[in-house]
Order: C-alpha cells, then sequence, then structure tokens
C-alpha cells in the first residue's frame, strides 16, 4: 500500500506508452518494446478497474459502519439532487415533446395518434428518463464530484483527513454515493413524469388527441407490462432499477478520479473530463445490459 | 556527534562544490573547518543560546516514542536509504536537507501513511510495518500533524476545522467542544470569537498555519509533526510559528518532529537536527554539535544558508 487511500495512482494519468529508445534499435528490440508497453497498458488498466471496484465495494461497506456522516449525506442529496433538479425537468420536458412531436407524424401515417401516450411513456419509463437524467447528472455533478475531491487531493485535504484518524472513503465517498443512490430514482420519477406531461401537451395542442384519452393510454402502458408483487408496475421497476445503478456510476466515478488526481490545478481539469466521458459511456453501455436483463426478467 | 544508531557518514558532497574544493587544496583541513566553525556560531549564536534553553526548559525523558530503525524506501527510484532516527519523549527533532531529499517522507512513515520497504518504524511502542490500514488509523489519533499549506479543510469554518477531530474521536459533548476549540485558538495567539466563524480562504497564510497547529493539537497528541512549518511565511511570521512550536513543547511537552530548511527557525526550536542529504541521514545531534561538526557536508550545508 503505497497511498493513504490504499489506492495506486490513477493509470489514466500515467503515461503507459514509453518513448521510443535513443538510436536505432533493431526490429526485434522495437518489437518487444512495443509488445512490453502493451503488456504494461493492459496490466494498468486491470488494475484501474480492480481499484474502481475495491473503491466501490468499500463505499458499499461503509454505508452500514459507523459513524454515518448524515449531515453530509444530507448536503450531498441537495448538491446531487436539489440543485440538479431544473435542468433535469427542462430536459424531460422537452425531450417527451419532441418524442410526442416525433411519433405523431409516423403515427399519422398509419391513423394511431392516439397511442402517443403509450409510445411517450414506454419510451420516457424504460429508456430515455433514466438514460438522459443520469447523463445530464454525470455532466453536472459527477465532474462536480471529481473537481471536489481532486482539490481536496491537491491540498492535501484528503492527507489531512488520513491524519486525523479518518478513512476518506467514509467520509467523502460514501455519502456522496448514498445520496446519488437515492436522488438519481427520485430525479428520474419527476422527469418521466413532466416528460410524460410534455408529451400531452403536444399531442393535445398539436395533434388534438384529448388529454384524457392521453392519459388513459399512458396508464395502459404502464399496466401492460403487469405488476410486481400486485400494486408495482413492471415498467416503474425497470425504470427505476436503472438510475439507481446509474447514481452508483455517477457517484463512484467521480470519487474514483478525484481520489487519483495527480499534477495541481491541471490534474483537477483532467479528472473532471474523466469523470464525465468515463461515466457517460459506462452508463450507455452498463444501460444496454441492464436492458438485457430487465427484459429477461421482466419481460 | 549523535546518539543515532543509524549512518551518519557523510555524503558525497554536490559535484561542483567538490570542483570547487579541488580547485582550492590550501582551503581543505583543519584551519579550515575551525575558522568555517567559529564563523557559524558567531552566525547562529542568538539562535544556539535560545536552543540550549529550550533544551534545558523542556528536560526530555530518555525514553523514544518515535524511531526509524534503518528504514528504506524506493519507489521507481530509491527514496530513503538505511536512515535511523530516534525522539525522545519531549524532544523536537527538525529534519533538514535540501529540496527533494526525502524529508516528508519520514513524516508520512511516521504517519504509516507509507510503509518501508525495510527497517522498522515504531511509535509510541508500536511497529507501524505490519498495522492494518484500520489500526494505522487509530494510531494517528495520537498525532497532530501540521501541513505546509495549513491543508485546512476549506467547506468548514475555522470553528468545524478544530472541532473535527474531537467530534470523530472524543465523547465531548457541544459545549465542551466549544471550550475545547477557544482554548486552542488562544493558545495559538488568535482571538476565538474573530476568527471561529472564518472560512480559511478568508486567513492569511500564517493564520492559517495557526488553525493547522490548533487542529494538529485539538485531541491533545502526544507527538507533533510539522512539514516545513514556516515556508512560505514573512520573516515575522515565521518567528511567530516557531515560537509557537516551542511553547508547545515547553508548555505542554509535547515531543515534535519537525520538517524545515529553515536552519535558523531549526537552531531555535530543535533539540536534535537530522541533515538529510542523497536519502541517508548525514547528521544526527544537537544544534551545537552541528556547529562543531567537521563534516565537510554539514559545512557546506550550513555555510549556504
Amino acid at each position: 500500500m503505497r497511498s493513504g487511500l490504499g489506492h495506486a495512482p490513477c493509470p489514466f494519468t500515467t503515461p503507459v506508452w514509453n518513448s521510443p529508445a535513443t538510436g536505432s534499435p533493431s526490429r526485434g528490440l522495437r518489437l518487444a518494446g512495443f509488445f512490453e508497453s502493451i503488456n504494461d497498458g493492459a496490466k494498468m488498466r486491470v488494475l484501474a478497474v480492480q481499484e474502481y471496484f475495491g473503491l466501490a465495494a468499500k463505499a458499499v461497506r461503509f454505508m452500514f459502519a459507523r459513524p454515518f456522516y448524515l449531515g453530509d449525506v444530507v448536503q450531498q442529496m441537495d448538491a446531487i439532487g436539489v440543485e440538479s433538479l431544473g435542468i433535469v425537468l427542462l430536459t424531460g420536458f422537452f425531450t417527451g415533446m419532441v418524442l410526442a412531436l416525433q411519433t405523431s407524424v409516423q403515427m399519422a401515417q398509419f391513423g394511431a395518434t392516439m397511442y402517443i401516450g403509450r409510445l411517450v411513456t414506454a419510451s420516457m419509463v424504460r429508456e430515455l428518463g433514466p438514460v438522459l437524467a443520469a447523463i445530464l447528472v454525470a455532466g453536472r455533478v459527477g465532474s462536480g464530484i471529481a473537481a471536489q475531491i481532486g482539490s481536496m487531493r491537491v491540498t492535501e485535504q484528503i492527507d489531512a483527513l488520513n491524519t486525523l484518524g479518518v478513512d476518506p472513503i467514509k467520509k467523502l465517498v460514501t455519502p456522496r454515493l448514498i445520496a446519488a443512490l437515492i436522488m438519481m430514482p427520485v430525479l428520474t420519477i419527476l422527469s418521466d413524469t413532466v416528460g410524460i406531461g410534455g408529451g400531452n401537451v403536444i399531442a393535445t395542442a398539436y395533434v388534438g388527441i384529448p388529454t384524457g384519452l392521453y392519459w388513459r393510454t399512458v396508464w395502459e402502458q404502464i399496466a401492460s407490462g403487469g405488476f410486481i408483487l400486485h400494486y408495482i408496475p413492471a415498467d416503474f421497476v425497470q425504470g427505476l432499477t436503472k438510475p439507481f445503478v446509474f447514481g452508483g456510476i455517477i457517484a463512484i466515478t467521480g470519487c474514483y478520479f478525484g481520489i487519483n488526481t495527480k499534477g495541481g490545478t491541471e490534474g483537477v481539469g483532467n479528472a473532471t473530463t474523466r469523470t464525465v466521458v468515463v461515466a457517460s459511456v459506462m452508463i450507455l453501455v452498463v444501460d444496454y445490459f441492464l436492458t438485457q436483463v430487465l427484459l429477461f426478467l421482466f419481460g | 556527534m549523535t546518539d543515532t544508531p543509524g549512518d551518519t557518514k557523510g555524503a558525497p558532497a554536490p559535484p561542483e562544490r567538490e570542483e570547487e574544493r579541488r580547485a582550492n587544496p590550501e582551503e581543505d583541513g583543519e584551519p579550515r573547518l575551525r575558522r568555517a566553525e567559529d564563523e557559524l556560531r558567531a552566525r547562529f549564536a542568538e539562535e544556539l543560546q535560545e536552543g540550549e534553553e529550550t533544551q534545558e526548559r523542556i528536560g526530555a525523558s530518555r525514553e523514544a516514542i518515535v524511531e526509524l530503525d534503518h528504514v528504506s524506501l524506493a519507489f521507481d527510484r530509491p527514496i530513503l536509504e538505511n536512515v535511523s532516527l530516534v525522539a525522545r519523549r519531549g524532544e523536537t527533532i527538525v529534519i533538514a536537507g535540501e529540496s527533494g531529499t526525502g524529508k516528508s517522507t519520514i513524516l508520512k512513515l511516521i504517519l504509516r501513511l507509507l510503509a518501508p520497504d525495510s527497517g522498522r518504524v515504531i511509535v509510541d511502542g508500536e511497529v507501524l510495518n505490519d498495522v492494518t490500514y484500520e489500526e494505522a488509523l487509530v494510531i494517528r489519533q495520537k498525532m497532530g500533524m501540521v501541513f505546509q499549506g495549513a491543508a485546512l479543510f476549506d467547506s468548514m469554518s475555522v470553528f468545524e476545522n478544530i472541532a473535527f477531530p474531537l467530534r470523530e474521536h472524543t465523547t465531548l459533548n457541544e459545549d465542551e467542544i466549544e471550550a475545547r476549540v477557544r482554548e486552542k485558538l488562544e493558545f495559538v495567539d488568535l482571538e476565538p470569537d474573530r476568527v471561529m466563524g472564518q472560512l480559511p480562504a478568508e486567513l492569511s497564510g500564517g493564520m492559517k498555519k495557526r488553525v493547522g497547529i490548533a487542529r494538529g493539537m485539538a485531541v491533545n497528541p502526544a507527538i507533533m509533526l510539522y512539514d516545513e512549518p514556516t515556508s512560505g511565511l514573512d520573516p515575522l511570521t515565521t518567528g511567530t510559528i516557531t515560537r509557537l512550536v516551542m511553547k508547545l513543547q515547553r508548555e505542554l511537552k509535547v515531543t515534535s518532529v519537525v520538517v524545515s530548511h529553515d536552519i535558523r527557525s531549526a537552531f531555535r526550536m530543535a533539540t536534535k537536527i537530522a541533515l538529510l542529504a542523497e536519502r541517508r541521514i548525514v547528521f544526527f545531534g544537537s544544534p551545537e554539535e552541528m556547529t562543531a561538526s567537521q563534516d565537510r557536508y554539514v559545512q557546506d550545508f550550513l555555510g549556504g544558508v
């Protein structure tokens, strides 16, 4: 263990490819060097993945150990949830409207515009609501987490926590993880709701579907997937499992790159950029596999 | 000159100084060294006298509280080689040396933020080499650390910064915590009512250092560690911080390990000075012994101050 947090330096900040040797080495030597670089690079990435999941596991374990830092959790819920509300609602509303607009054009060809509500609901609840909200929160909150923790790293505040006998993962990562796990589903529910509401505005004002009919088709869609434990629509389970997982990805990715920040303010900038890129890509990739699993389980 | 169990042989002097010496062979030998010693005594007379008085007042015991025993550490390149160091209860050890010689690494070893490749680090009778991460967190509560940039939590007020270790590790109620915070702020010559509500960003460099000291000593640790406590400060503030470190050892009998290249402050506060060069300790002894040392590197180091 070399650092106070028990993490090796972030492999993404370490140059993996060695600069070419001086002189003109033989082809065999260059080839050996090339394969050695690939080998080193692969090891670094495996190590990074191992540390990423190690951080996640430790943060989850600390959720059940005293002290709980409830004040920090509430503060983070405010930063992650309440402060992201505006942008998530605005995006959700316009996404719902544009969905209704596009589907109305397509549905009109088959005389099926009355099903706009079903399509908007299915898209928003199952896919667009969770993914869009998560990508927005990754950009706004994930980068913020990385910047905040990265600044603490470069100004030795994380070392200070360690020297004061406090585990920085417990104090910094766990509260952010809990807050993200709680707030992402809440944001997604609100985003879904205003998205479907946005669809209603277009369906009523542009296509001419009565509001009552629109909401009836919305309910039909929700009920069509069946219910779990008699009361919980299967679509909701799908729609809320995703943001829960995405919340974890955003919090852990931000914390991981923040903790491994190196190189002063430039390092903080790099950490925030990497957080947004890695978290967004992870959200989209995980979304695919999660969808496969959820469709298999709930249809 | 020393009571260190480690290697105190002179490290090779920097090449340019070696060349200088070769160019002036008549400057070598006893007369030069005696002259240099006299010059150094004259230059640091005031600091040495203050240092001697400090040592008398402290009356350091012989019980070792921090010990590095033949410690070596390497990352991509060797950082420390065969370093040995003993701080006895109540002593102030100053670790001096050029930049990049591994001074701050020694503090990280004492705090068990790093583990040595070989050798042992012993704090208050506990060998830190094999302790777990969780055990190290507990051991660190015996130590207070003052960082070069103070490392105050910038999202917390001065009060919350000092109260933080108390809330974490004690069962004091809020009134008792406030009383303790006030006591520590007064100890470091800050007005509690004026600074308690301020954020670190609103403080000057010297004030930040003092709040850092107050936070470090909040839980009344037996050992205080300082990383360059006077760097980046004006001479007056440097004097204030140095006096504060001395006050801490004098009044609270705290053992201090100070990393510094400010040799004037070191002479005032140190009971022992360890001089690091080329990854090794080349001198370990009292300030008086340091000025009397005939080691060429020590002479060069003091001459260059």
